[in-house]
C-alpha cells in the first residue's frame, strides 16, 4: 500500500515537473521569436509583420487544401482583392482600418465561394486548372480595373496613426494570425474538422454519415477566401501600396510550396514555413553579400536567384523524405510539448496524416 | 399484426449505359423486420443500396422512407431522416481514431452550428464531451475500447469492420442498411452477429435490410428475404421458403431449375453467376 502511494506520488510529481517543463520550454521558444521585434528596429518589426501575412495565407491554403483537400492556384486573386478593397475603403472611403479589414475579408470570402461553386463540379487538375484561370483573370481585368485599383500606378493604403509605427502594425499582424490559429484549432477539434477530413477521404461516406458534402466544401472555399483576403488587407497596410504586380501567378505558386512544405494541416510547420519563404528573399541576399569571404564568380545577382532555387530543392526534399513537411519534423516535438511524451502517438490530432 | 412500413421501394430502375443494373425493382421493409437482400454476384444488390442511401439517382421509380418520399433527397438528407449504412469495403476514414470515427457518425447529432464550433462558442466544448462520452458508450459496447485511440488505417479488417458498425449506430438510425456485415468473420463470428443484430434490433427499435451471402446467417437472423437477379426480383418469403426455391439454387449455381431436380444442400456461396459488380 504505501509502495503504491509513494510511486503515484512520483509519478505525479514527475507529471508536474514535466508540465512546468514544458510551459517554460514555450515561453522560451516564444520569447525567442519575440526578440527580433523587441531588438531588430523598424526592419525587423517590417519583416516579422511580412512573415505573419504569409502565416496567414499559408493557414488559408492549409484550410482549403489540408483540411478540405481541394487545391487552389489562384489565390493570388483572393489576396489581392482583399488588398484592394482594404485599400479602396482606406484611401477612396476614409473608413477606419477595422472596417477596411472586414470588407477585405468579405470580398475574399465572395470572391472564393464563386469559385466554389464551380469547383463543386470539377475536381484534382481540373479544379486546378480552374483556380489557375480564375487567378490569371483577375489579373488582367480585376486588378487592371482603374477606379478600383488606381490602374498601374496602384492604390494607396494608409495607415492610421495609431498603427503608424512598424512596431505597432507588427503587432496587429501577429494579432491577426493568432486570430486565425484559434479558428484553425477550433475548426479541427469541433465537428467541421471531422466532417472535412471525412469529406477530403470519401465523399459518400461522408454524405451517408449526414454530412452535407456540398455545403461544407463551399464553406471551406469561402472561410479560405476570407483568410485571403483579410491577409490581403494586412499587405495592402503593411505596403502602404498595392499594385497588380504585388499578385502575379507566380506568387500563388510560392504560397502553395510553402503550404506544401510546412506540412499541410500542421499549423507550426505552415507558420515556420511561411516565415522562412516570407523572409529568405529579403534576408539572405544581402547577408551573403555583406559576408567577409566571397566566392569567386559569385557576386549579389547570384545571391538574389538563390531563394527560388532553395526553395525548389526544399519542395523536392520534403516530397522525397518527409511528405508531412516541417510539420512531421517537428510532430515528437509538438507531441511532447502538448502530451508530455515525445512517444505515444495515441491523441487523436484531428486526421493527420 | 401488419406494422406500418419503414422502407417502399417501387419500380426502381437504374441503367449504366447499355447495362440495365436495376430493372423495376419493388420491395417492402416493415417497422421492426430483419430483411435480407440476397443475389448472385452482380445482380445489383449494392446498386440498390447505393439508390436508397441517394449516392444513386436512379432514372425511374421511388423510394418511400418512414412514411416520406425520400427519392430525390440528397444522400446527407437521408442519413438525417435515420437511414443508416455500412459498407462492403468499409466505410471508417482512415486517418482518423476510431473515437474520431464514431464521434464523426454523431455528426448530425452535434447540436451546434459549424460556425459556433469554429469560433468556439461556450455551448459547443460541453457538447463536443458530451459526444466523446457518447462515442466511449458505443465503443465500449462494441469492445473496441482497446483501440478508441488507434487510427482506423492500422487496424485490423476485423476490428474495423466493428468500427463501421458503430459508426453506423452512432448516427441515430432508424433504418440499418448492412452490405455484407459478415463477410471476413469466421462461421462462429458471423452467426454471432445474428445475436447481436437481433438484439440491436429489440434495443434500439430498429429495422434492417442487409445484404448477405453467408447462409446460416440469413436463415437465423432474417424474417424475410429477397432474391434479386439481373437486377430484378427473383422471389421473396420467409427464409425457409427460400431456402428450397429451385428458381433460387438455380440462379445461385447457374442452369435452370429443371436441370436440378434434387435440390442440394442450400448453396453455401454464390458461384459461377459473375456478371461483374454494379
Amino acid at each position: 500500500m504505501a509502495t503504491a502511494t509513494m510511486v503515484l506520488t512520483r509519478v505525479k510529481v514527475q507529471r508536474r515537473f514535466g508540465l512546468a517543463l514544458r510551459v517554460t520550454a514555450v515561453i522560451a521558444l516564444l520569447a525567442l521569436a519575440a526578440l527580433p521585434l523587441l531588438l531588430g528596429g523598424d526592419v525587423w518589426a517590417q519583416r516579422i509583420s511580412r512573415a505573419a501575412i504569409y502565416a496567414v495565407i499559408g493557414l488559408s491554403i492549409n484550410t482549403l487544401t489540408g483540411h478540405a483537400g481541394q487545391i487552389s492556384l489562384g489565390h493570388q486573386a483572393f489576396v489581392g482583392i482583399g488588398a484592394f478593397a482594404a485599400a479602396f475603403t482606406a484611401s477612396r472611403l476614409g473608413a477606419p482600418l477595422g472596417f477596411g479589414l472586414a470588407a477585405a475579408a468579405a470580398a475574399g470570402a465572395l470572391t472564393a465561394a464563386v469559385i466554389g461553386l464551380v469547383a463543386l463540379r470539377v475536381t484534382g487538375l481540373y479544379l486546378a486548372l480552374v483556380t489557375l484561370a480564375f487567378g490569371l483573370t483577375a489579373e488582367t481585368t480585376i486588378f487592371n480595373w482603374r477606379e478600383f485599383t488606381g490602374g498601374g500606378a496602384g492604390a494607396l493604403a494608409p495607415r492610421p496613426t495609431l498603427l503608424a509605427s512598424d512596431h505597432a502594425f507588427a503587432l496587429l499582424c501577429l494579432g491577426v494570425l493568432a486570430l486565425v490559429l484559434y479558428l484553425d484549432w477550433r475548426l479541427v477539434s469541433t465537428k467541421t474538422g471531422r466532417a472535412l477530413t471525412a469529406l477530403r477521404n470519401n465523399e459518400r461516406i461522408a454524405a451517408t454519415l449526414g454530412v452535407n458534402t456540398t455545403g461544407y466544401k463551399l464553406a471551406a472555399f469561402s472561410l479560405s477566401g476570407l483568410i485571403a483576403g483579410l491577409a490581403g488587407g494586412l499587405f495592402a497596410h503593411w505596403n502602404q501600396i498595392v499594385q497588380a504586380m504585388d499578385f502575379e501567378f507566380q506568387v500563388a505558386l510560392v504560397w502553395v510550396l510553402m503550404t506544401v512544405v510546412g506540412g499541410l494541416r500542421s499549423r507550426l510547420g505552415v507558420i515556420l514555413a511561411s516565415a522562412l519563404f516570407a523572409l529568405l528573399p529579403l534576408t539572405l541576399p544581402n547577408f551573403l553579400s555583406s559576408l567577409p569571404w566571397q566566392p569567386p564568380f559569385l557576386n549579389e545577382a547570384v545571391y538574389h536567384v538563390l531563394p527560388p532555387f532553395i526553395v525548389v530543392v526544399m519542395l523536392l526534399i520534403v516530397l522525397r523524405c518527409f511528405p508531412g513537411g516541417f510539420g512531421q519534423l517537428l510532430r515528437p516535438a509538438t507531441r511532447w510539448l502538448s502530451t508530455g511524451s515525445a512517444r505515444t502517438p495515441r491523441t487523436g490530432t484531428g486526421g493527420r496524416t | 399484426m401488419k406494422r406500418r412500413h419503414m422502407l417502399k421501394v417501387d419500380r426502381l430502375m437504374l441503367r449504366f449505359g447499355g447495362l440495365q443494373v436495376l430493372d423495376g425493382l419493388s420491395l417492402t421493409v416493415r417497422e421492426g423486420q430483419i430483411v435480407g437482400l440476397i443475389g448472385p454476384n452482380g445482380a445489383g444488390k449494392t446498386s440498390c443500396f447505393n439508390c436508397l442511401t441517394g449516392i444513386y439517382q436512379p432514372q425511374s421509380g421511388t423510394v418511400h422512407f418512414d412514411g416520406r418520399d425520400v427519392s430525390h433527397l440528397p444522400t446527407h438528407r437521408r442519413a438525417r431522416l435515420g437511414m443508416a449504412r455500412t459498407w462492403q469495403n468499409l466505410g471508417v476514414i482512415d486517418t482518423l481514431t476510431v473515437t474520431e470515427n464514431v464521434m464523426l457518425a454523431g455528426h448530425q447529432r452535434t447540436g451546434y452550428a459549424a460556425l459556433a464550433g469554429m469560433l468556439g462558442l461556450p455551448g459547443t466544448w460541453h457538447r463536443e464531451r458530451e459526444l466523446q462520452r457518447d462515442a466511449a458508450e458505443i465503443i465500449e459496447y462494441f469492445g473496441l475500447d482497446a483501440v478508441a485511440h488507434e487510427r482506423t488505417g492500422e487496424l485490423p479488417y476485423g476490428i474495423r469492420k466493428t468500427c463501421d458498425m458503430a459508426m453506423a449506430l452512432a448516427t441515430d438510425p432508424k433504418m440499418l442498411l448492412l452490405d455484407e456485415p459478415a463477410s471476413g468473420l469466421s462461421p462462429e463470428e458471423a452467426l454471432g452477429l445474428a445475436t447481436t443484430l437481433r438484439e440491436l434490433r429489440d434495443r434500439l427499435k430498429l429495422t434492417i435490410l442487409m445484404i448477405e451471402h453467408h447462409v446460416p446467417l440469413v436463415a437465423e437472423a432474417c424474417d424475410h428475404v429477397y432474391v434479386l437477379n439481373f437486377g430484378q426480383l427473383l422471389t421473396e418469403g420467409p427464409p425457409a421458403d427460400i431456402q428450397r426455391h429451385p428458381e433460387v439454387i438455380a440462379a445461385y449455381l447457374g442452369g435452370t431449375a429443371a436441370e436440378t431436380p434434387e435440390p442440394p444442400e442450400w448453396p453455401l456461396k454464390p458461384e459461377g453467376a459473375d456478371h461483374g459488380t454494379a
